[in-house]
C-alpha cells in the first residue's frame, strides 16, 4: 500500500473526459494494482480511480495508469507532501456477525456444497461498490459471483446483479454467472432471480456445520 | 395408412405409449415420437427410450394398413378434439388428423429411422397382477434415481433363499425395501435379475387385474398385462449384498397404529417445510408411548404425542421424514412395528404381525 499526499492535477480520458484542477489530495496505490484519488471529503468515494488490470508508470513527476480498454489516468504531482509505503500482508477478510458470516465461512471452506464443480477464487472479493461474498469458478471456467444472505429477498438479488454488472466490465471475469444463496427464499425473490438468470441455492446451516449427517446403509 | 378410432381409446393408448418415449436431451429425435402400426386387427402403438418400451394395442376401423412415426404432439391434438370417432390418414410425409369440422396436419419422420426393437418373446411365467403390483408399490420407491449408481436404480428379483417363491429388493442406500412373494415363480433358469425400477413403476401402473405374463431374456424382461406390454432393460451390475445389512434381532420394539403414526408424522413435519435437515425425532419410552418432534432453527418446533406400545430401553432416534412416511405407507397393516437397535443403527418397519415385507431405514445423526 502506497499513500501519497500531494498537490496534484488529474486528467482522465476514456468513456468520457474529466479533469481535476490542482489541489491537495490523497493518492492511494494498492497492491492489487488499483489507484484512487481522494479529496478530504466524499467519505469513502474517490474523486477518480482506476481498477486493475492497469499499467501504472511513474515518470517525470507524473503517475500514469492505462487500462487495456484504452482508458488513461494521468496524475501530475506538483508538490509531494508525503509518500509512504506499507506492507499489509494477507487480509483476513471482513468479519460479519451472525448467520451470514458463518454461512460465508462454511461455504468458502467447501464451495462444492453449492455445486460440485465450483472452485473458490476469493472470499470477500472487493469491488469498488462493495465486497462480493464468494468469487468462484465453475467447471466450464466461468466466473461465479455468489451472494449469501440469511433470507433471500429481492434486495439481495439486486445487490448481486450490481456486483455482476461491475465484474462484467472486467475482461478477466466477464461474462459472470450469478448465484444467490440463502437459508430460505422469499418467493418473489426466487421469481425475480430466475428471470435474471440467477440460480437460487438453499443451504442448511446445520448440515454445513456437520451437525446433521445422512448415514447410509452401506 | 388410414384408420378411424374413438377419441378416448386413442387418447388412452397414446398416453401409455408416450410415457415410455425419450425425455432427456441427447436422445435420437425419433425416440421422442410414437410409432403406430395399423393392421387389419387394429392398431399397435409403441413408445420407447430404449430402456423402457411400452407397446399397446387399440381397436380401430382400419381402411388402409401401414406404419408411421407420429410426433408426441399427436396426443395433445387428439385430446383437444371432441369425443367421438377420429380419422387419421397418412400420406407420404404428413399425417392428417380430423374430427368433425377440425383437422390438423403433422409432419412425420421417416419410419426407417425408428430403431428395430428386439424384445424377448415366447411364453412366460404367469403372476397374479394385483399381487405383483402390490409388491411393486411397496418396493419400487426405495430404488435410487441416481443414474451414477446403476445397481441401485434397479429392483432385484431373486429366488428366495428357501426356494419357496421370489424376493424383490430395492435400496437407495438410505433405506431398503424387501418383499417376499411366496409360491411365485418367474425366474425360469435364472436365480436373480436386476430390473430397472423406472420400468417396473410402469408395470405397476399398467398391471390391472388378471395375470401378468413375465418373459425374461438375456437383456430385458417383458411384462404382458391386459392393458399393454412393457419391456424393461435388465441392469448388468451387482446388487449390494443386502442380507448382511438386516439385523438378526432387535432389543426394542414400538407397536403403533399405522394411520395415527402417519398422521402424527405429517403434522409435525409441516414446520420442516421439506428442508433436508427437518428430521423427525421419535422419543420412545415404555411409560409414555411415542413423542414426535421436528425443529427447524429459523422456523420453529412442532411436537406431538400418540399412544403406542413400547418395549425396550428409552430411545430417541431421528429419521428423514419422507423416507419414514414412504416406509409407513409401504407396510400393509393396521398396526406397524418399528424395531430398533440404537439411535445410529438401521431400524425396521414392518407389520406388527410379521408378514412378508420389511423396510430397513437408516437413522439420521443429529447433534
Amino acid at each position: 500500500m502506497r499513500l501519497i499526499v500531494a498537490n496534484c492535477s488529474v486528467q482522465y480520458q476514456g468513456r468520457l473526459g474529466a479533469r481535476l484542477s490542482p489541489s491537495i489530495r490523497l493518492i492511494v496505490l494498492k497492491a492489487d494494482g488499483s489507484i484512487a484519488i481522494h479529496s478530504d471529503a466524499k467519505a469513502f468515494k474517490p474523486l477518480n480511480w482506476m481498477n486493475p488490470p492497469c499499467t501504472i508508470i511513474e515518470r517525470d513527476g507524473a503517475i500514469r495508469a492505462d487500462t487495456p480498454k484504452g482508458e488513461s489516468l494521468v496524475i501530475e504531482l506538483h508538490e509531494v507532501l508525503s509518500d509512504t509505503k506499507f506492507e499489509f500482508g494477507i487480509d483476513p477478510g471482513l468479519e460479519k456477525d451472525g448467520v451470514e458470516a458463518e454461512l460465508q465461512e462454511l461455504l468458502a471452506a467447501r464451495v462444492s456444497a453449492l455445486r460440485e464443480d465450483y472452485e473458490l477464487l476469493k472470499r470477500e472479493y472487493y469491488t469498488d461498490i462493495g465486497p462480493v461474498d464468494l468469487l468462484c469458478k465453475d467447471g466450464e471456467g466461468r466466473t461465479v459471483v455468489v451472494e449469501i444472505k440469511r433470507v433471500g429477498e429481492i434486495a439481495g438479488v439486486e445487490q448481486l446483479i450490481r456486483y455482476q454488472e461491475r465484474l462484467d466490465l472486467d475482461s478477466r471475469f466477464a461474462p459472470t454467472v450469478g448465484v444467490f444463496v440463502a437459508q430460505r427464499f422469499k418467493p418473489q425473490a426466487k421469481v425475480f432471480a430466475t428471470s435474471k438468470g440467477i440460480a437460487c441455492i438453499e443451504v442448511d446451516l446445520a448440515q454445513l456445520r456437520g451437525e446433521v449427517q445422512h448415514n447410509t446403509l452401506f | 395408412m388410414k384408420f378411424r378410432c374413438e377419441r378416448d381409446t386413442l387418447v388412452e393408448a397414446l398416453g401409455t405409449a408416450q410415457r415410455a418415449v425419450a425425455s432427456r436431451t441427447g436422445a435420437p429425435p425419433v425416440l421422442f415420437d410414437v410409432r403406430i402400426t395399423a393392421t387389419n386387427d387394429g392398431l399397435e402403438l409403441l413408445g420407447s427410450d430404449l430402456e423402457i418400451t411400452n407397446r399397446v394395442t387399440a381397436p380401430a376401423d382400419v381402411e388402409r394398413t401401414g406404419v408411421a412415426v407420429l410426433p408426441k404432439i399427436l396426443g395433445d391434438v387428439v385430446r383437444k378434439l371432441e369425443a367421438g370417432p377420429i380419422t387419421l390418414e397418412v400420406n407420404d410425409d404428413e399425417a392428417i388428423v380430423s374430427s368433425g369440422g377440425f383437422s390438423t396436419t403433422l409432419r412425420l419422420k421417416a419410419v426407417d429411422e425408428y430403431p428395430r426393437l428386439q424384445t424377448s418373446d415366447g411364453a412366460g411365467a404367469k403372476v397374479d397382477a394385483q399381487l405383483f403390483a402390490g409388491a411393486l408399490r411397496q418396493v419400487v420407491k426405495a430404488a435410487s434415481k441416481d443414474e451414477l449408481r446403476p445397481p441401485l436404480t434397479g429392483v432385484l428379483i431373486a429366488n428366495r433363499p428357501d426356494g419357496q417363491g421370489i424376493r424383490m429388493v430395492a435400496t437407495d442406500s438410505y433405506r431398503l425395501a424387501m418383499r417376499d412373494l411366496e409360491g411365485v415363480s418367474m425366474l425360469g433358469d435364472a436365480t436373480k435379475v436386476l430390473v430397472a425400477a423406472k420400468g417396473l413403476a410402469e408395470v405397476q401402473r399398467l398391471a390391472g387385474d388378471g395375470e401378468i405374463e413375465v418373459v425374461l431374456g438375456e437383456r430385458d424382461a417383458v411384462f404382458r398385462t391386459k392393458k399393454a406390454e412393457v419391456t424393461v432393460r435388465l441392469i448388468d451390475a451387482d446388487f449390494p449384498n443386502y442380507e448382511q445389512l438386516i439385523p438378526k434381532d432387535y432389543p426394542n420394539r414400538l407397536v403403533v397404529d399405522k394411520s395415527a403414526f402417519r398422521d402424527a408424522v405429517e403434522r409435525v413435519v409441516v414446520v420442516g417445510q421439506g428442508r433436508d435437515n427437518a428430521n423427525v425425532k421419535l422419543q420412545m419410552t415404555s411409560t409414555s408411548g411415542l413423542d414426535l418432534s421436528v425443529t427447524l432453527q429459523d422456523v420453529g418446533t412442532s411436537s406431538g404425542h400418540i399412544d403406542a406400545k413400547y418395549e425396550g430401553a428409552d430411545l430417541t432416534i431421528a429419521f428423514n421424514p419422507q423416507f419414514l412416511l414412504e416406509g409407513i405407507d409401504a407396510v400393509d397393516a393396521d398396526e406397524i412395528a418399528l424395531d430398533t437397535l440404537d439411535h445410529l443403527k438401521p431400524a425396521t418397519l414392518r407389520s406388527a404381525n410379521g408378514g412378508d415385507f420389511m423396510y430397513l431405514l437408516m437413522p439420521v445423526r443429529t447433534s
